[in-house]
């Protein structure tokens, strides 16, 4: 009677990625073994690079009989379930079609962003950890690994490979060898398709799977971020993290103040001294320190030290032009350009930098006291919105003496407008940090997260900018001058901030600063 | 020149008696279509049945051998009147389109034809959208067939069902002078399957033996009054019993499970594989489909059959009707029956399922075990299942606390049309919100995150008509958005042609990227002409022109800066009546589909090749993803910052990227940031490339910090 159950297996992935592909060699597989199969599948239109499924039942045994095959999964009634992409298995675990008492788990762990996930302005992604362990527990078994970096190693398309770790699972009733002639059989990219399918059925059998429930396991190294290659790049191309270009010795010569900071602080202090010796100078990396000490001296709570020393190294190393230019003049850069591009041995690779300096970025280099009145003309013309865009070709000689011309105006850098402008506003957050640590520490931690908003370019920077200074006014500002209830200055805080960073528009910070500034008349019952 | 090449599926299409075919359900029907001997072929393209039409432009040899006429039609309106030949001609025909939407747009010519009847077998096959992954509105054709006494096939999902539904339904139309659909939902179109097949038939009149004389004049036969009264009639009178007839004789329903039982079921053919999982999860079936239950398989839901519904629900308790979407015309029609019967069969059907939605497995087993509940007959395994998926339920909601996000589907990497919504977006931020009248097609995608823009869609060509009343009380211009399909389905005339007669004053842009690129990247008239294609090369600007409007402009998508100007320009010159922006701009897919192989035999082959893709500086990036909002391109990802004091994620460019140059285009468009590079991969580069990389590798080292060389150290 058992026979009388065909296998299914429901395959979950994204329009584009050969989900279709991977459910026709399976079928033909079928075919070819005598059994009876049916396949089939929503594609069209609404699945273009969205989520998608495709279902099939394969009868165990051949048989005379035509059986009656199903069009739709059942919830609690597939056998195994394929999935292409870690958030489209759990997606896939949330609609009921994963479960204990029988199915089988394939799912490669790498991430591919949902677009939601993409365009939040600070971190929108998903916390990977989280759909793993969601992913295996309701699996009756489970093999999840980075099949994405497997099929990146092969040169071969990740269906290949899944079909390949499919195989050896041998929750089909096909063997490998009937699977790989369905390869054959299909004659496109055969090679490839063949070399990925023994590369997943190497990564596969290497590892059968894992029980599911609590603590399913993943295989390997597990999860990677999506466009992230298997091996660690730096070590192919001998690249360099930034900034390492700076000697030991010099570094060392200063850093005798990071004692005094917590271990976590004291290391990202490290990084800073390191960032910005290379940004300008030694006595510039001297003045981080400083200031990093005397908020030490303030307060031993090694959250804001940490943070402080964070958000004030890049507040410091702001992407001025100059700053810009030298990045992209780093030696290590054309290497990894190289690498990320997959360029052959003996091909030839040019880069070509967009950019796009408006008044801000040209003037902004000048000394200030020639700076702000050619500024204040600019204004007047209304000419602030001109930029000029142009294609710099860094791998020409052109191109490249450009460039290292406006870097090493790093020398007069210190006198320019932009780094005036940028001194001021970090005196400005550090003596807020500063007064509301005499408050409340967790305030102040909040008021040094406040530098996150401040960043990019162009018209993000500013946006960020008049976001920060409308939180300052609106919340801090006021909870300082005890104007607001200081109970709820962190909270406040806090809360302006995920706001700012919820839509560019501002909207959302507009109706949190309101109901902020509204905690300072409470009703009326409170006051009596 | 479709997405894809149909070789294979076309060798099948010639298989023979004796030999079996495999294949999708789609093709299934394109095979069936052959073994009955039609003439004619036409159709629409649409999702789930562009295949149909799709292998046939390819089988061009296998067309002409059988004398087949085949015609890709501009609309489905032109495809319902070409079955106009079986009015007058004893030939047979099929076309085909998506429904609702496309049954729609033919209902005129399918009114006139159902009232004219037809000598030669009509059989419009449509594509049922409805459901999961369907992209209309969720409505029946079956209110179509009603209302115009059209008889509606809905066969059970298995080829060799499908393949005798068309054959049938072709004499079925002969023996009755009816038109007949036959629906498919989706999940039946991309059914995988065998069947026995027939060989081809060529049609006794036909392209190659053609009529010597046209029909005579017979006034009878025109849908015009006051014949249309005498068929009015005769739709009742004679063709109706007729059909009735030929259903009961031909054995066209299904009559599953013993003959005497307290309950029945009667089912839509194409419900009744989803029915029978829940049926052999009750006990009550199996995987063969051996039910246990007295089940009427209706494979024609219309017309229903009075003495066949009699005679299955007399001496039954109960009967339920598994009807999938609203409104419950089977139910009606049978309780109808039922009543002028005087049978006392109690009649159950959207009392216990639902009246709208999809009937997915768990939804139907619920509606089953009401029923079976209500007469004793509770199957105990079904209601097993039913609580252990509600108990998996209950412990997923914990494990999950908010639904996981979306991931609807997008434009592809590269794709020519995303920039034009960057640059409308662009505009948005200048000029505050524009009303956006939105179309069918690919740019439809535009109502998505990141772009979320589009404040209607009413039809396909029809986003300019749609904005005509708009415009009228809109302080700003609105702007519709139509693809070049769009353009020639509908939008030429209902929106351009109607916006010049009534002087209007909007905007809108058509996206002219060669192909109905949506349901499968099809020839429409402007394509190109090819060797392969249908394309005819029609000119959108000089049709425009013609029509009479003077504010037409040209603009290539990626260049968006170009595109944001023109746009600020359509919107606020003084310049009265419409003001029509071409953007042209190949479909990606195409495009990648035709270059990517000649490129890599070009490579292969030694020649120089350059290759073009962007590239995002992980130092110069803030984390801020503007980019990403203005774009959206799946190539454009995000991956953890390598900086240990950044705790954002940065934007990043993946090996998808095609190069296509959007990335660099919004950087200078929005000022957005330099982190944005291009990089040409020179693939066997020539002498002279060496010559000046080396020169320039020499010059670069004389000065201090020099970049790593272009060529790499031998």
């Amino acid at each position: 009677m058992a026979s009388a159950e065909p296998v299914r297996l429901l395959i979950a992935a994204m329009g584009g990625e050969g989900g279709g592909v991977l459910a026709g060699w399976i079928t033909n597989a079928a075919v070819a073994s005598g059994l009876a199969v049916q396949r089939t599948s929503i594609p069209g239109v609404a699945q273009r690079t969205g989520a998608t499924t495709y279902y099939l039942e394969i009868m165990r045994e051949p048989g005379a009989a035509r059986p009656v095959l199903a069009l739709n999964p059942a919830p609690g009634r597939v056998d195994v379930l394929v999935a292409t992409e870690l958030l489209e298995a759990a997606r896939m675990v949330q609609a009921g079609f994963v479960t204990p008492d029988r199915t089988l788990l394939l799912a490669s762990t790498h991430r591919v962003f949902t677009i939601g996930e993409k365009t939040a302005m600070a971190d929108g992604r998903l916390d990977p950890e989280r759909l793993l362990a969601a992913a295996g527990r309701f699996a009756k078994k489970a093999v999840l690994a980075d099949f994405a970096a497997v099929a990146e190693a092969a040169k071969s398309p990740l269906n290949a490979v899944l079909l390949g770790a499919l195989a050896a699972t041998e929750a089909l009733p096909l063997p490998a060898d009937a699977l790989r002639a369905a390869i054959r059989a299909d004659g496109k990219a055969v090679e490839a398709n063949l070399r990925g399918f023994e590369a997943g059925l190497a990564a596969s059998a290497a590892a059968p799977p894992l029980p599911g429930g609590e603590g399913a396991g993943v295989r390997g190294d597990g999860l990677s971020g999506e466009g992230e290659p298997p091996h660690p790049l730096a070590s192919r191309v001998g690249l360099s993290p930034p900034g390492r270009g700076v000697a030991a010795a010099s570094v060392s010569d200063i850093e005798t103040p990071l004692d005094r900071l917590p271990p976590e602080a004291a290391a990202l202090a490290r990084e800073g001294v390191r960032r910005l010796a290379d940004y300008q100078d030694e006595a510039y990396a001297r003045l981080y320190l400083d200031r990093l000490a005397r908020c030490a001296a303030l307060t031993a709570d090694a959250l804001f030290l940490k943070e402080l020393a964070r958000h004030l190294a890049v507040r410091m190393s702001v992407e001025d032009t100059i700053r810009v230019a030298q990045l992209k003049l780093r030696e290590a850069r054309l290497a990894r350009v190289r690498a990320e591009a997959k360029a052959g041995a003996s091909d030839i690779v040019h880069v070509i930098e967009f950019l796009k300096p408006g008044p801000e970025e040209i003037l902004g280099i000048l000394p200030v006291g020639l700076a702000r009145p050619l500024l204040a003309f600019v204004e007047r013309r209304g000419w602030m919105h001109l930029a000029w865009p142009m294609k710099v070709r860094t791998t020409s000689l052109s191109g490249f003496l450009r460039l290292k011309l406006l870097a090493s105006l790093r020398c007069i850098r210190p006198r320019s407008l932009r780094f005036a402008e940028e001194e001021a506003w970090i005196a400005r957050w550090l003596g807020l940090a500063e007064q509301a640590l005499a408050i409340d520490p967790a305030a102040a931690r909040e008021v040094v997260e406040t530098a996150g908003l401040v960043k990019g370019y162009g018209e993000t920077y500013r946006r960020g900018h008049a976001n920060w200074r409308l939180i300052v006014e609106a919340v801090v500002e006021p909870m300082l001058a005890g104007a607001l209830p200081r109970k709820s200055f962190a909270d406040a805080v806090l809360q302006a901030r995920l706001a700012a960073l919820a839509d560019p528009e501002g909207e959302r910070l507009a109706q949190v600063v309101d109901s902020i500034r509204r905690l300072a008349d409470p009703p009326a019952l409170a006051a009596e | 020149m479709s997405e894809v090449s149909f070789a294979k599926e076309i060798e099948s299409l010639r298989l023979g008696a004796g030999e079996t075919f495999h294949g999708e359900g789609i093709l299934a029907v394109t095979k069936a279509l052959l073994q009955s001997g039609v003439a004619y072929v036409g159709g629409y393209q649409g999702a789930p049945v562009s295949h149909l039409l799709d292998v046939l432009v390819q089988a061009e040899d296998l067309l002409s051998g059988l004398g087949i006429h085949l015609e890709t039609c501009t609309n489905e309106a032109a495809a319902a009147a070409m079955l106009g030949a079986s009015i007058n001609y004893p030939v047979r025909g099929a076309v085909t389109w998506k429904s609702i939407v496309g049954t729609n747009v033919a209902a005129d010519a399918l009114s006139n034809l159902a009232s004219a009847g037809v000598v030669g077998g009509a059989l419009i096959v449509v594509g049922e959208d409805y459901g999961e992954g369907a992209s209309v509105i969720q409505e029946r054709t079956h209110a179509f067939a009603l209302k115009s006494s059209l008889w509606l096939l809905d066969p059970r999902p298995e080829l060799p069902t499908i393949v005798r539904m068309v054959e049938k339904g072709f004499e079925l139309s002969e023996a009755s002078s009816t038109p007949v659909m036959m629906e498919l939902r989706i999940r039946a179109c991309h059914v995988f399957g065998a069947f026995e097949a027939k060989d081809n038939l060529s049609a006794a009149h036909s392209s190659k033996n053609r009529f010597a004389e046209p029909a005579k004049f017979e006034y009878a036969r025109l849908s015009h009054p006051p014949a249309t009264f005498v068929q009015e009639a005769d739709k009742v009178s004679r063709r109706l019993p007729a059909a009735h007839r030929f259903i009961v004789e031909h054995k066209l329903n299904d009559r599953l499970g013993p003959d005497e039982g307290e309950v029945g079921i009667v089912v839509q053919g194409g419900m009744f594989n989803a029915l029978n999982g829940r049926l052999a999860e009750a006990g009550l079936s199996d995987a063969f489909g051996d039910v246990r239950l007295p089940t009427l398989v209706l494979n024609v839901t219309h017309p229903p059959v009075p003495e066949e519904i009699a005679g299955f629900c007399a001496g039954k308790r109960a009967v339920l009707i598994v009807e999938e979407g609203a409104p419950d015309f089977i139910e009606q029609a049978i309780g109808q029956i039922l009543r002028k019967a005087d049978l006392q069969t109690k009649l159950h059907g959207k009392d216990v399922l639902p009246m709208a939605g999809e009937y997915t497995p768990l939804v139907l087993a619920r509606g089953l075990d009401a029923f079976l509940s209500l007469y004793g007959a509770a199957p105990e395994p079904l209601r097993a299942w039913i609580a252990s998926v509600a108990a998996h339920q209950a412990a997923l909601q914990k494990e999950f606390e908010a639904p996981l996000p979306p991931r609807p589907p997008s434009f592809c990497t590269g794709c020519p049309e995303r920039p034009v919504f960057s640059a409308m977006k662009l505009l948005r931020q200048e000029t505050g919100p524009v009303h956006v009248a939105a179309d069918i097609g690919c740019h439809a995608f535009a109502t998505f995150a990141p772009f979320s823009q589009g404040n209607s869609i009413l039809g396909y060509g029809m986003s300019l008509a749609s904005a005509a009343a708009v415009a009228g009380v809109q302080a700003r211009r609105p702007i519709s958005v139509m693809g070049d399909g769009g353009f020639w389905h509908n939008g030429l005339l209902t929106g351009v042609a109607g916006a010049v007669f009534n002087q209007g004053d909007g905007v809108l842009v058509i996206m002219n990227n060669g192909y109905s690129s949506a349901t499968g990247v099809q020839d429409i008239p402007s394509s190109a002409r090819e060797e392969h294609g249908r394309g005819s090369g029609l000119d959108i600007e000089k049709a425009l022109r013609s029509l009479g409007v003077t504010w037409v402009r040209r603009v290539r998508t990626y260049g968006v800066a170009k595109v944001l100007a023109t746009l600020k320009e359509a919107m606020t010159t003084p310049e009265k009546g419409l003001k029509v922006i071409v953007a042209d701009g190949e479909c990606q897919l195409a495009r990648q589909r035709r270059i990517r192989p000649a490129l890599a035999r070009a490579a292969a082959a030694g020649e120089r090749v350059v290759r073009t893709r962007f590239w995002i500086d992980p130092e110069v990036c803030t984390g801020d993803h503007s980019c990403i909002r203005l774009s959206g391109c799946p190539s454009l990802t995000v991956k953890p910052s390598e900086d240990p004091l950044r705790a954002d994620p940065i934007a990043h460019v993946n090996n998808d990227c095609v190069g296509c140059g959007l990335c660099g285009e919004v950087s200078h468009a929005a000022q957005l940031c330099p982190s944005f590079a291009q990089i040409d991969v020179v693939q066997n580069p020539s002498r002279w490339d060496r010559f000046k990389a080396r020169l320039t590798d020499w010059l670069l080292r004389r000065g201090a910090a020099a970049p790593a060389p272009m060529v790499p150290a031998e």
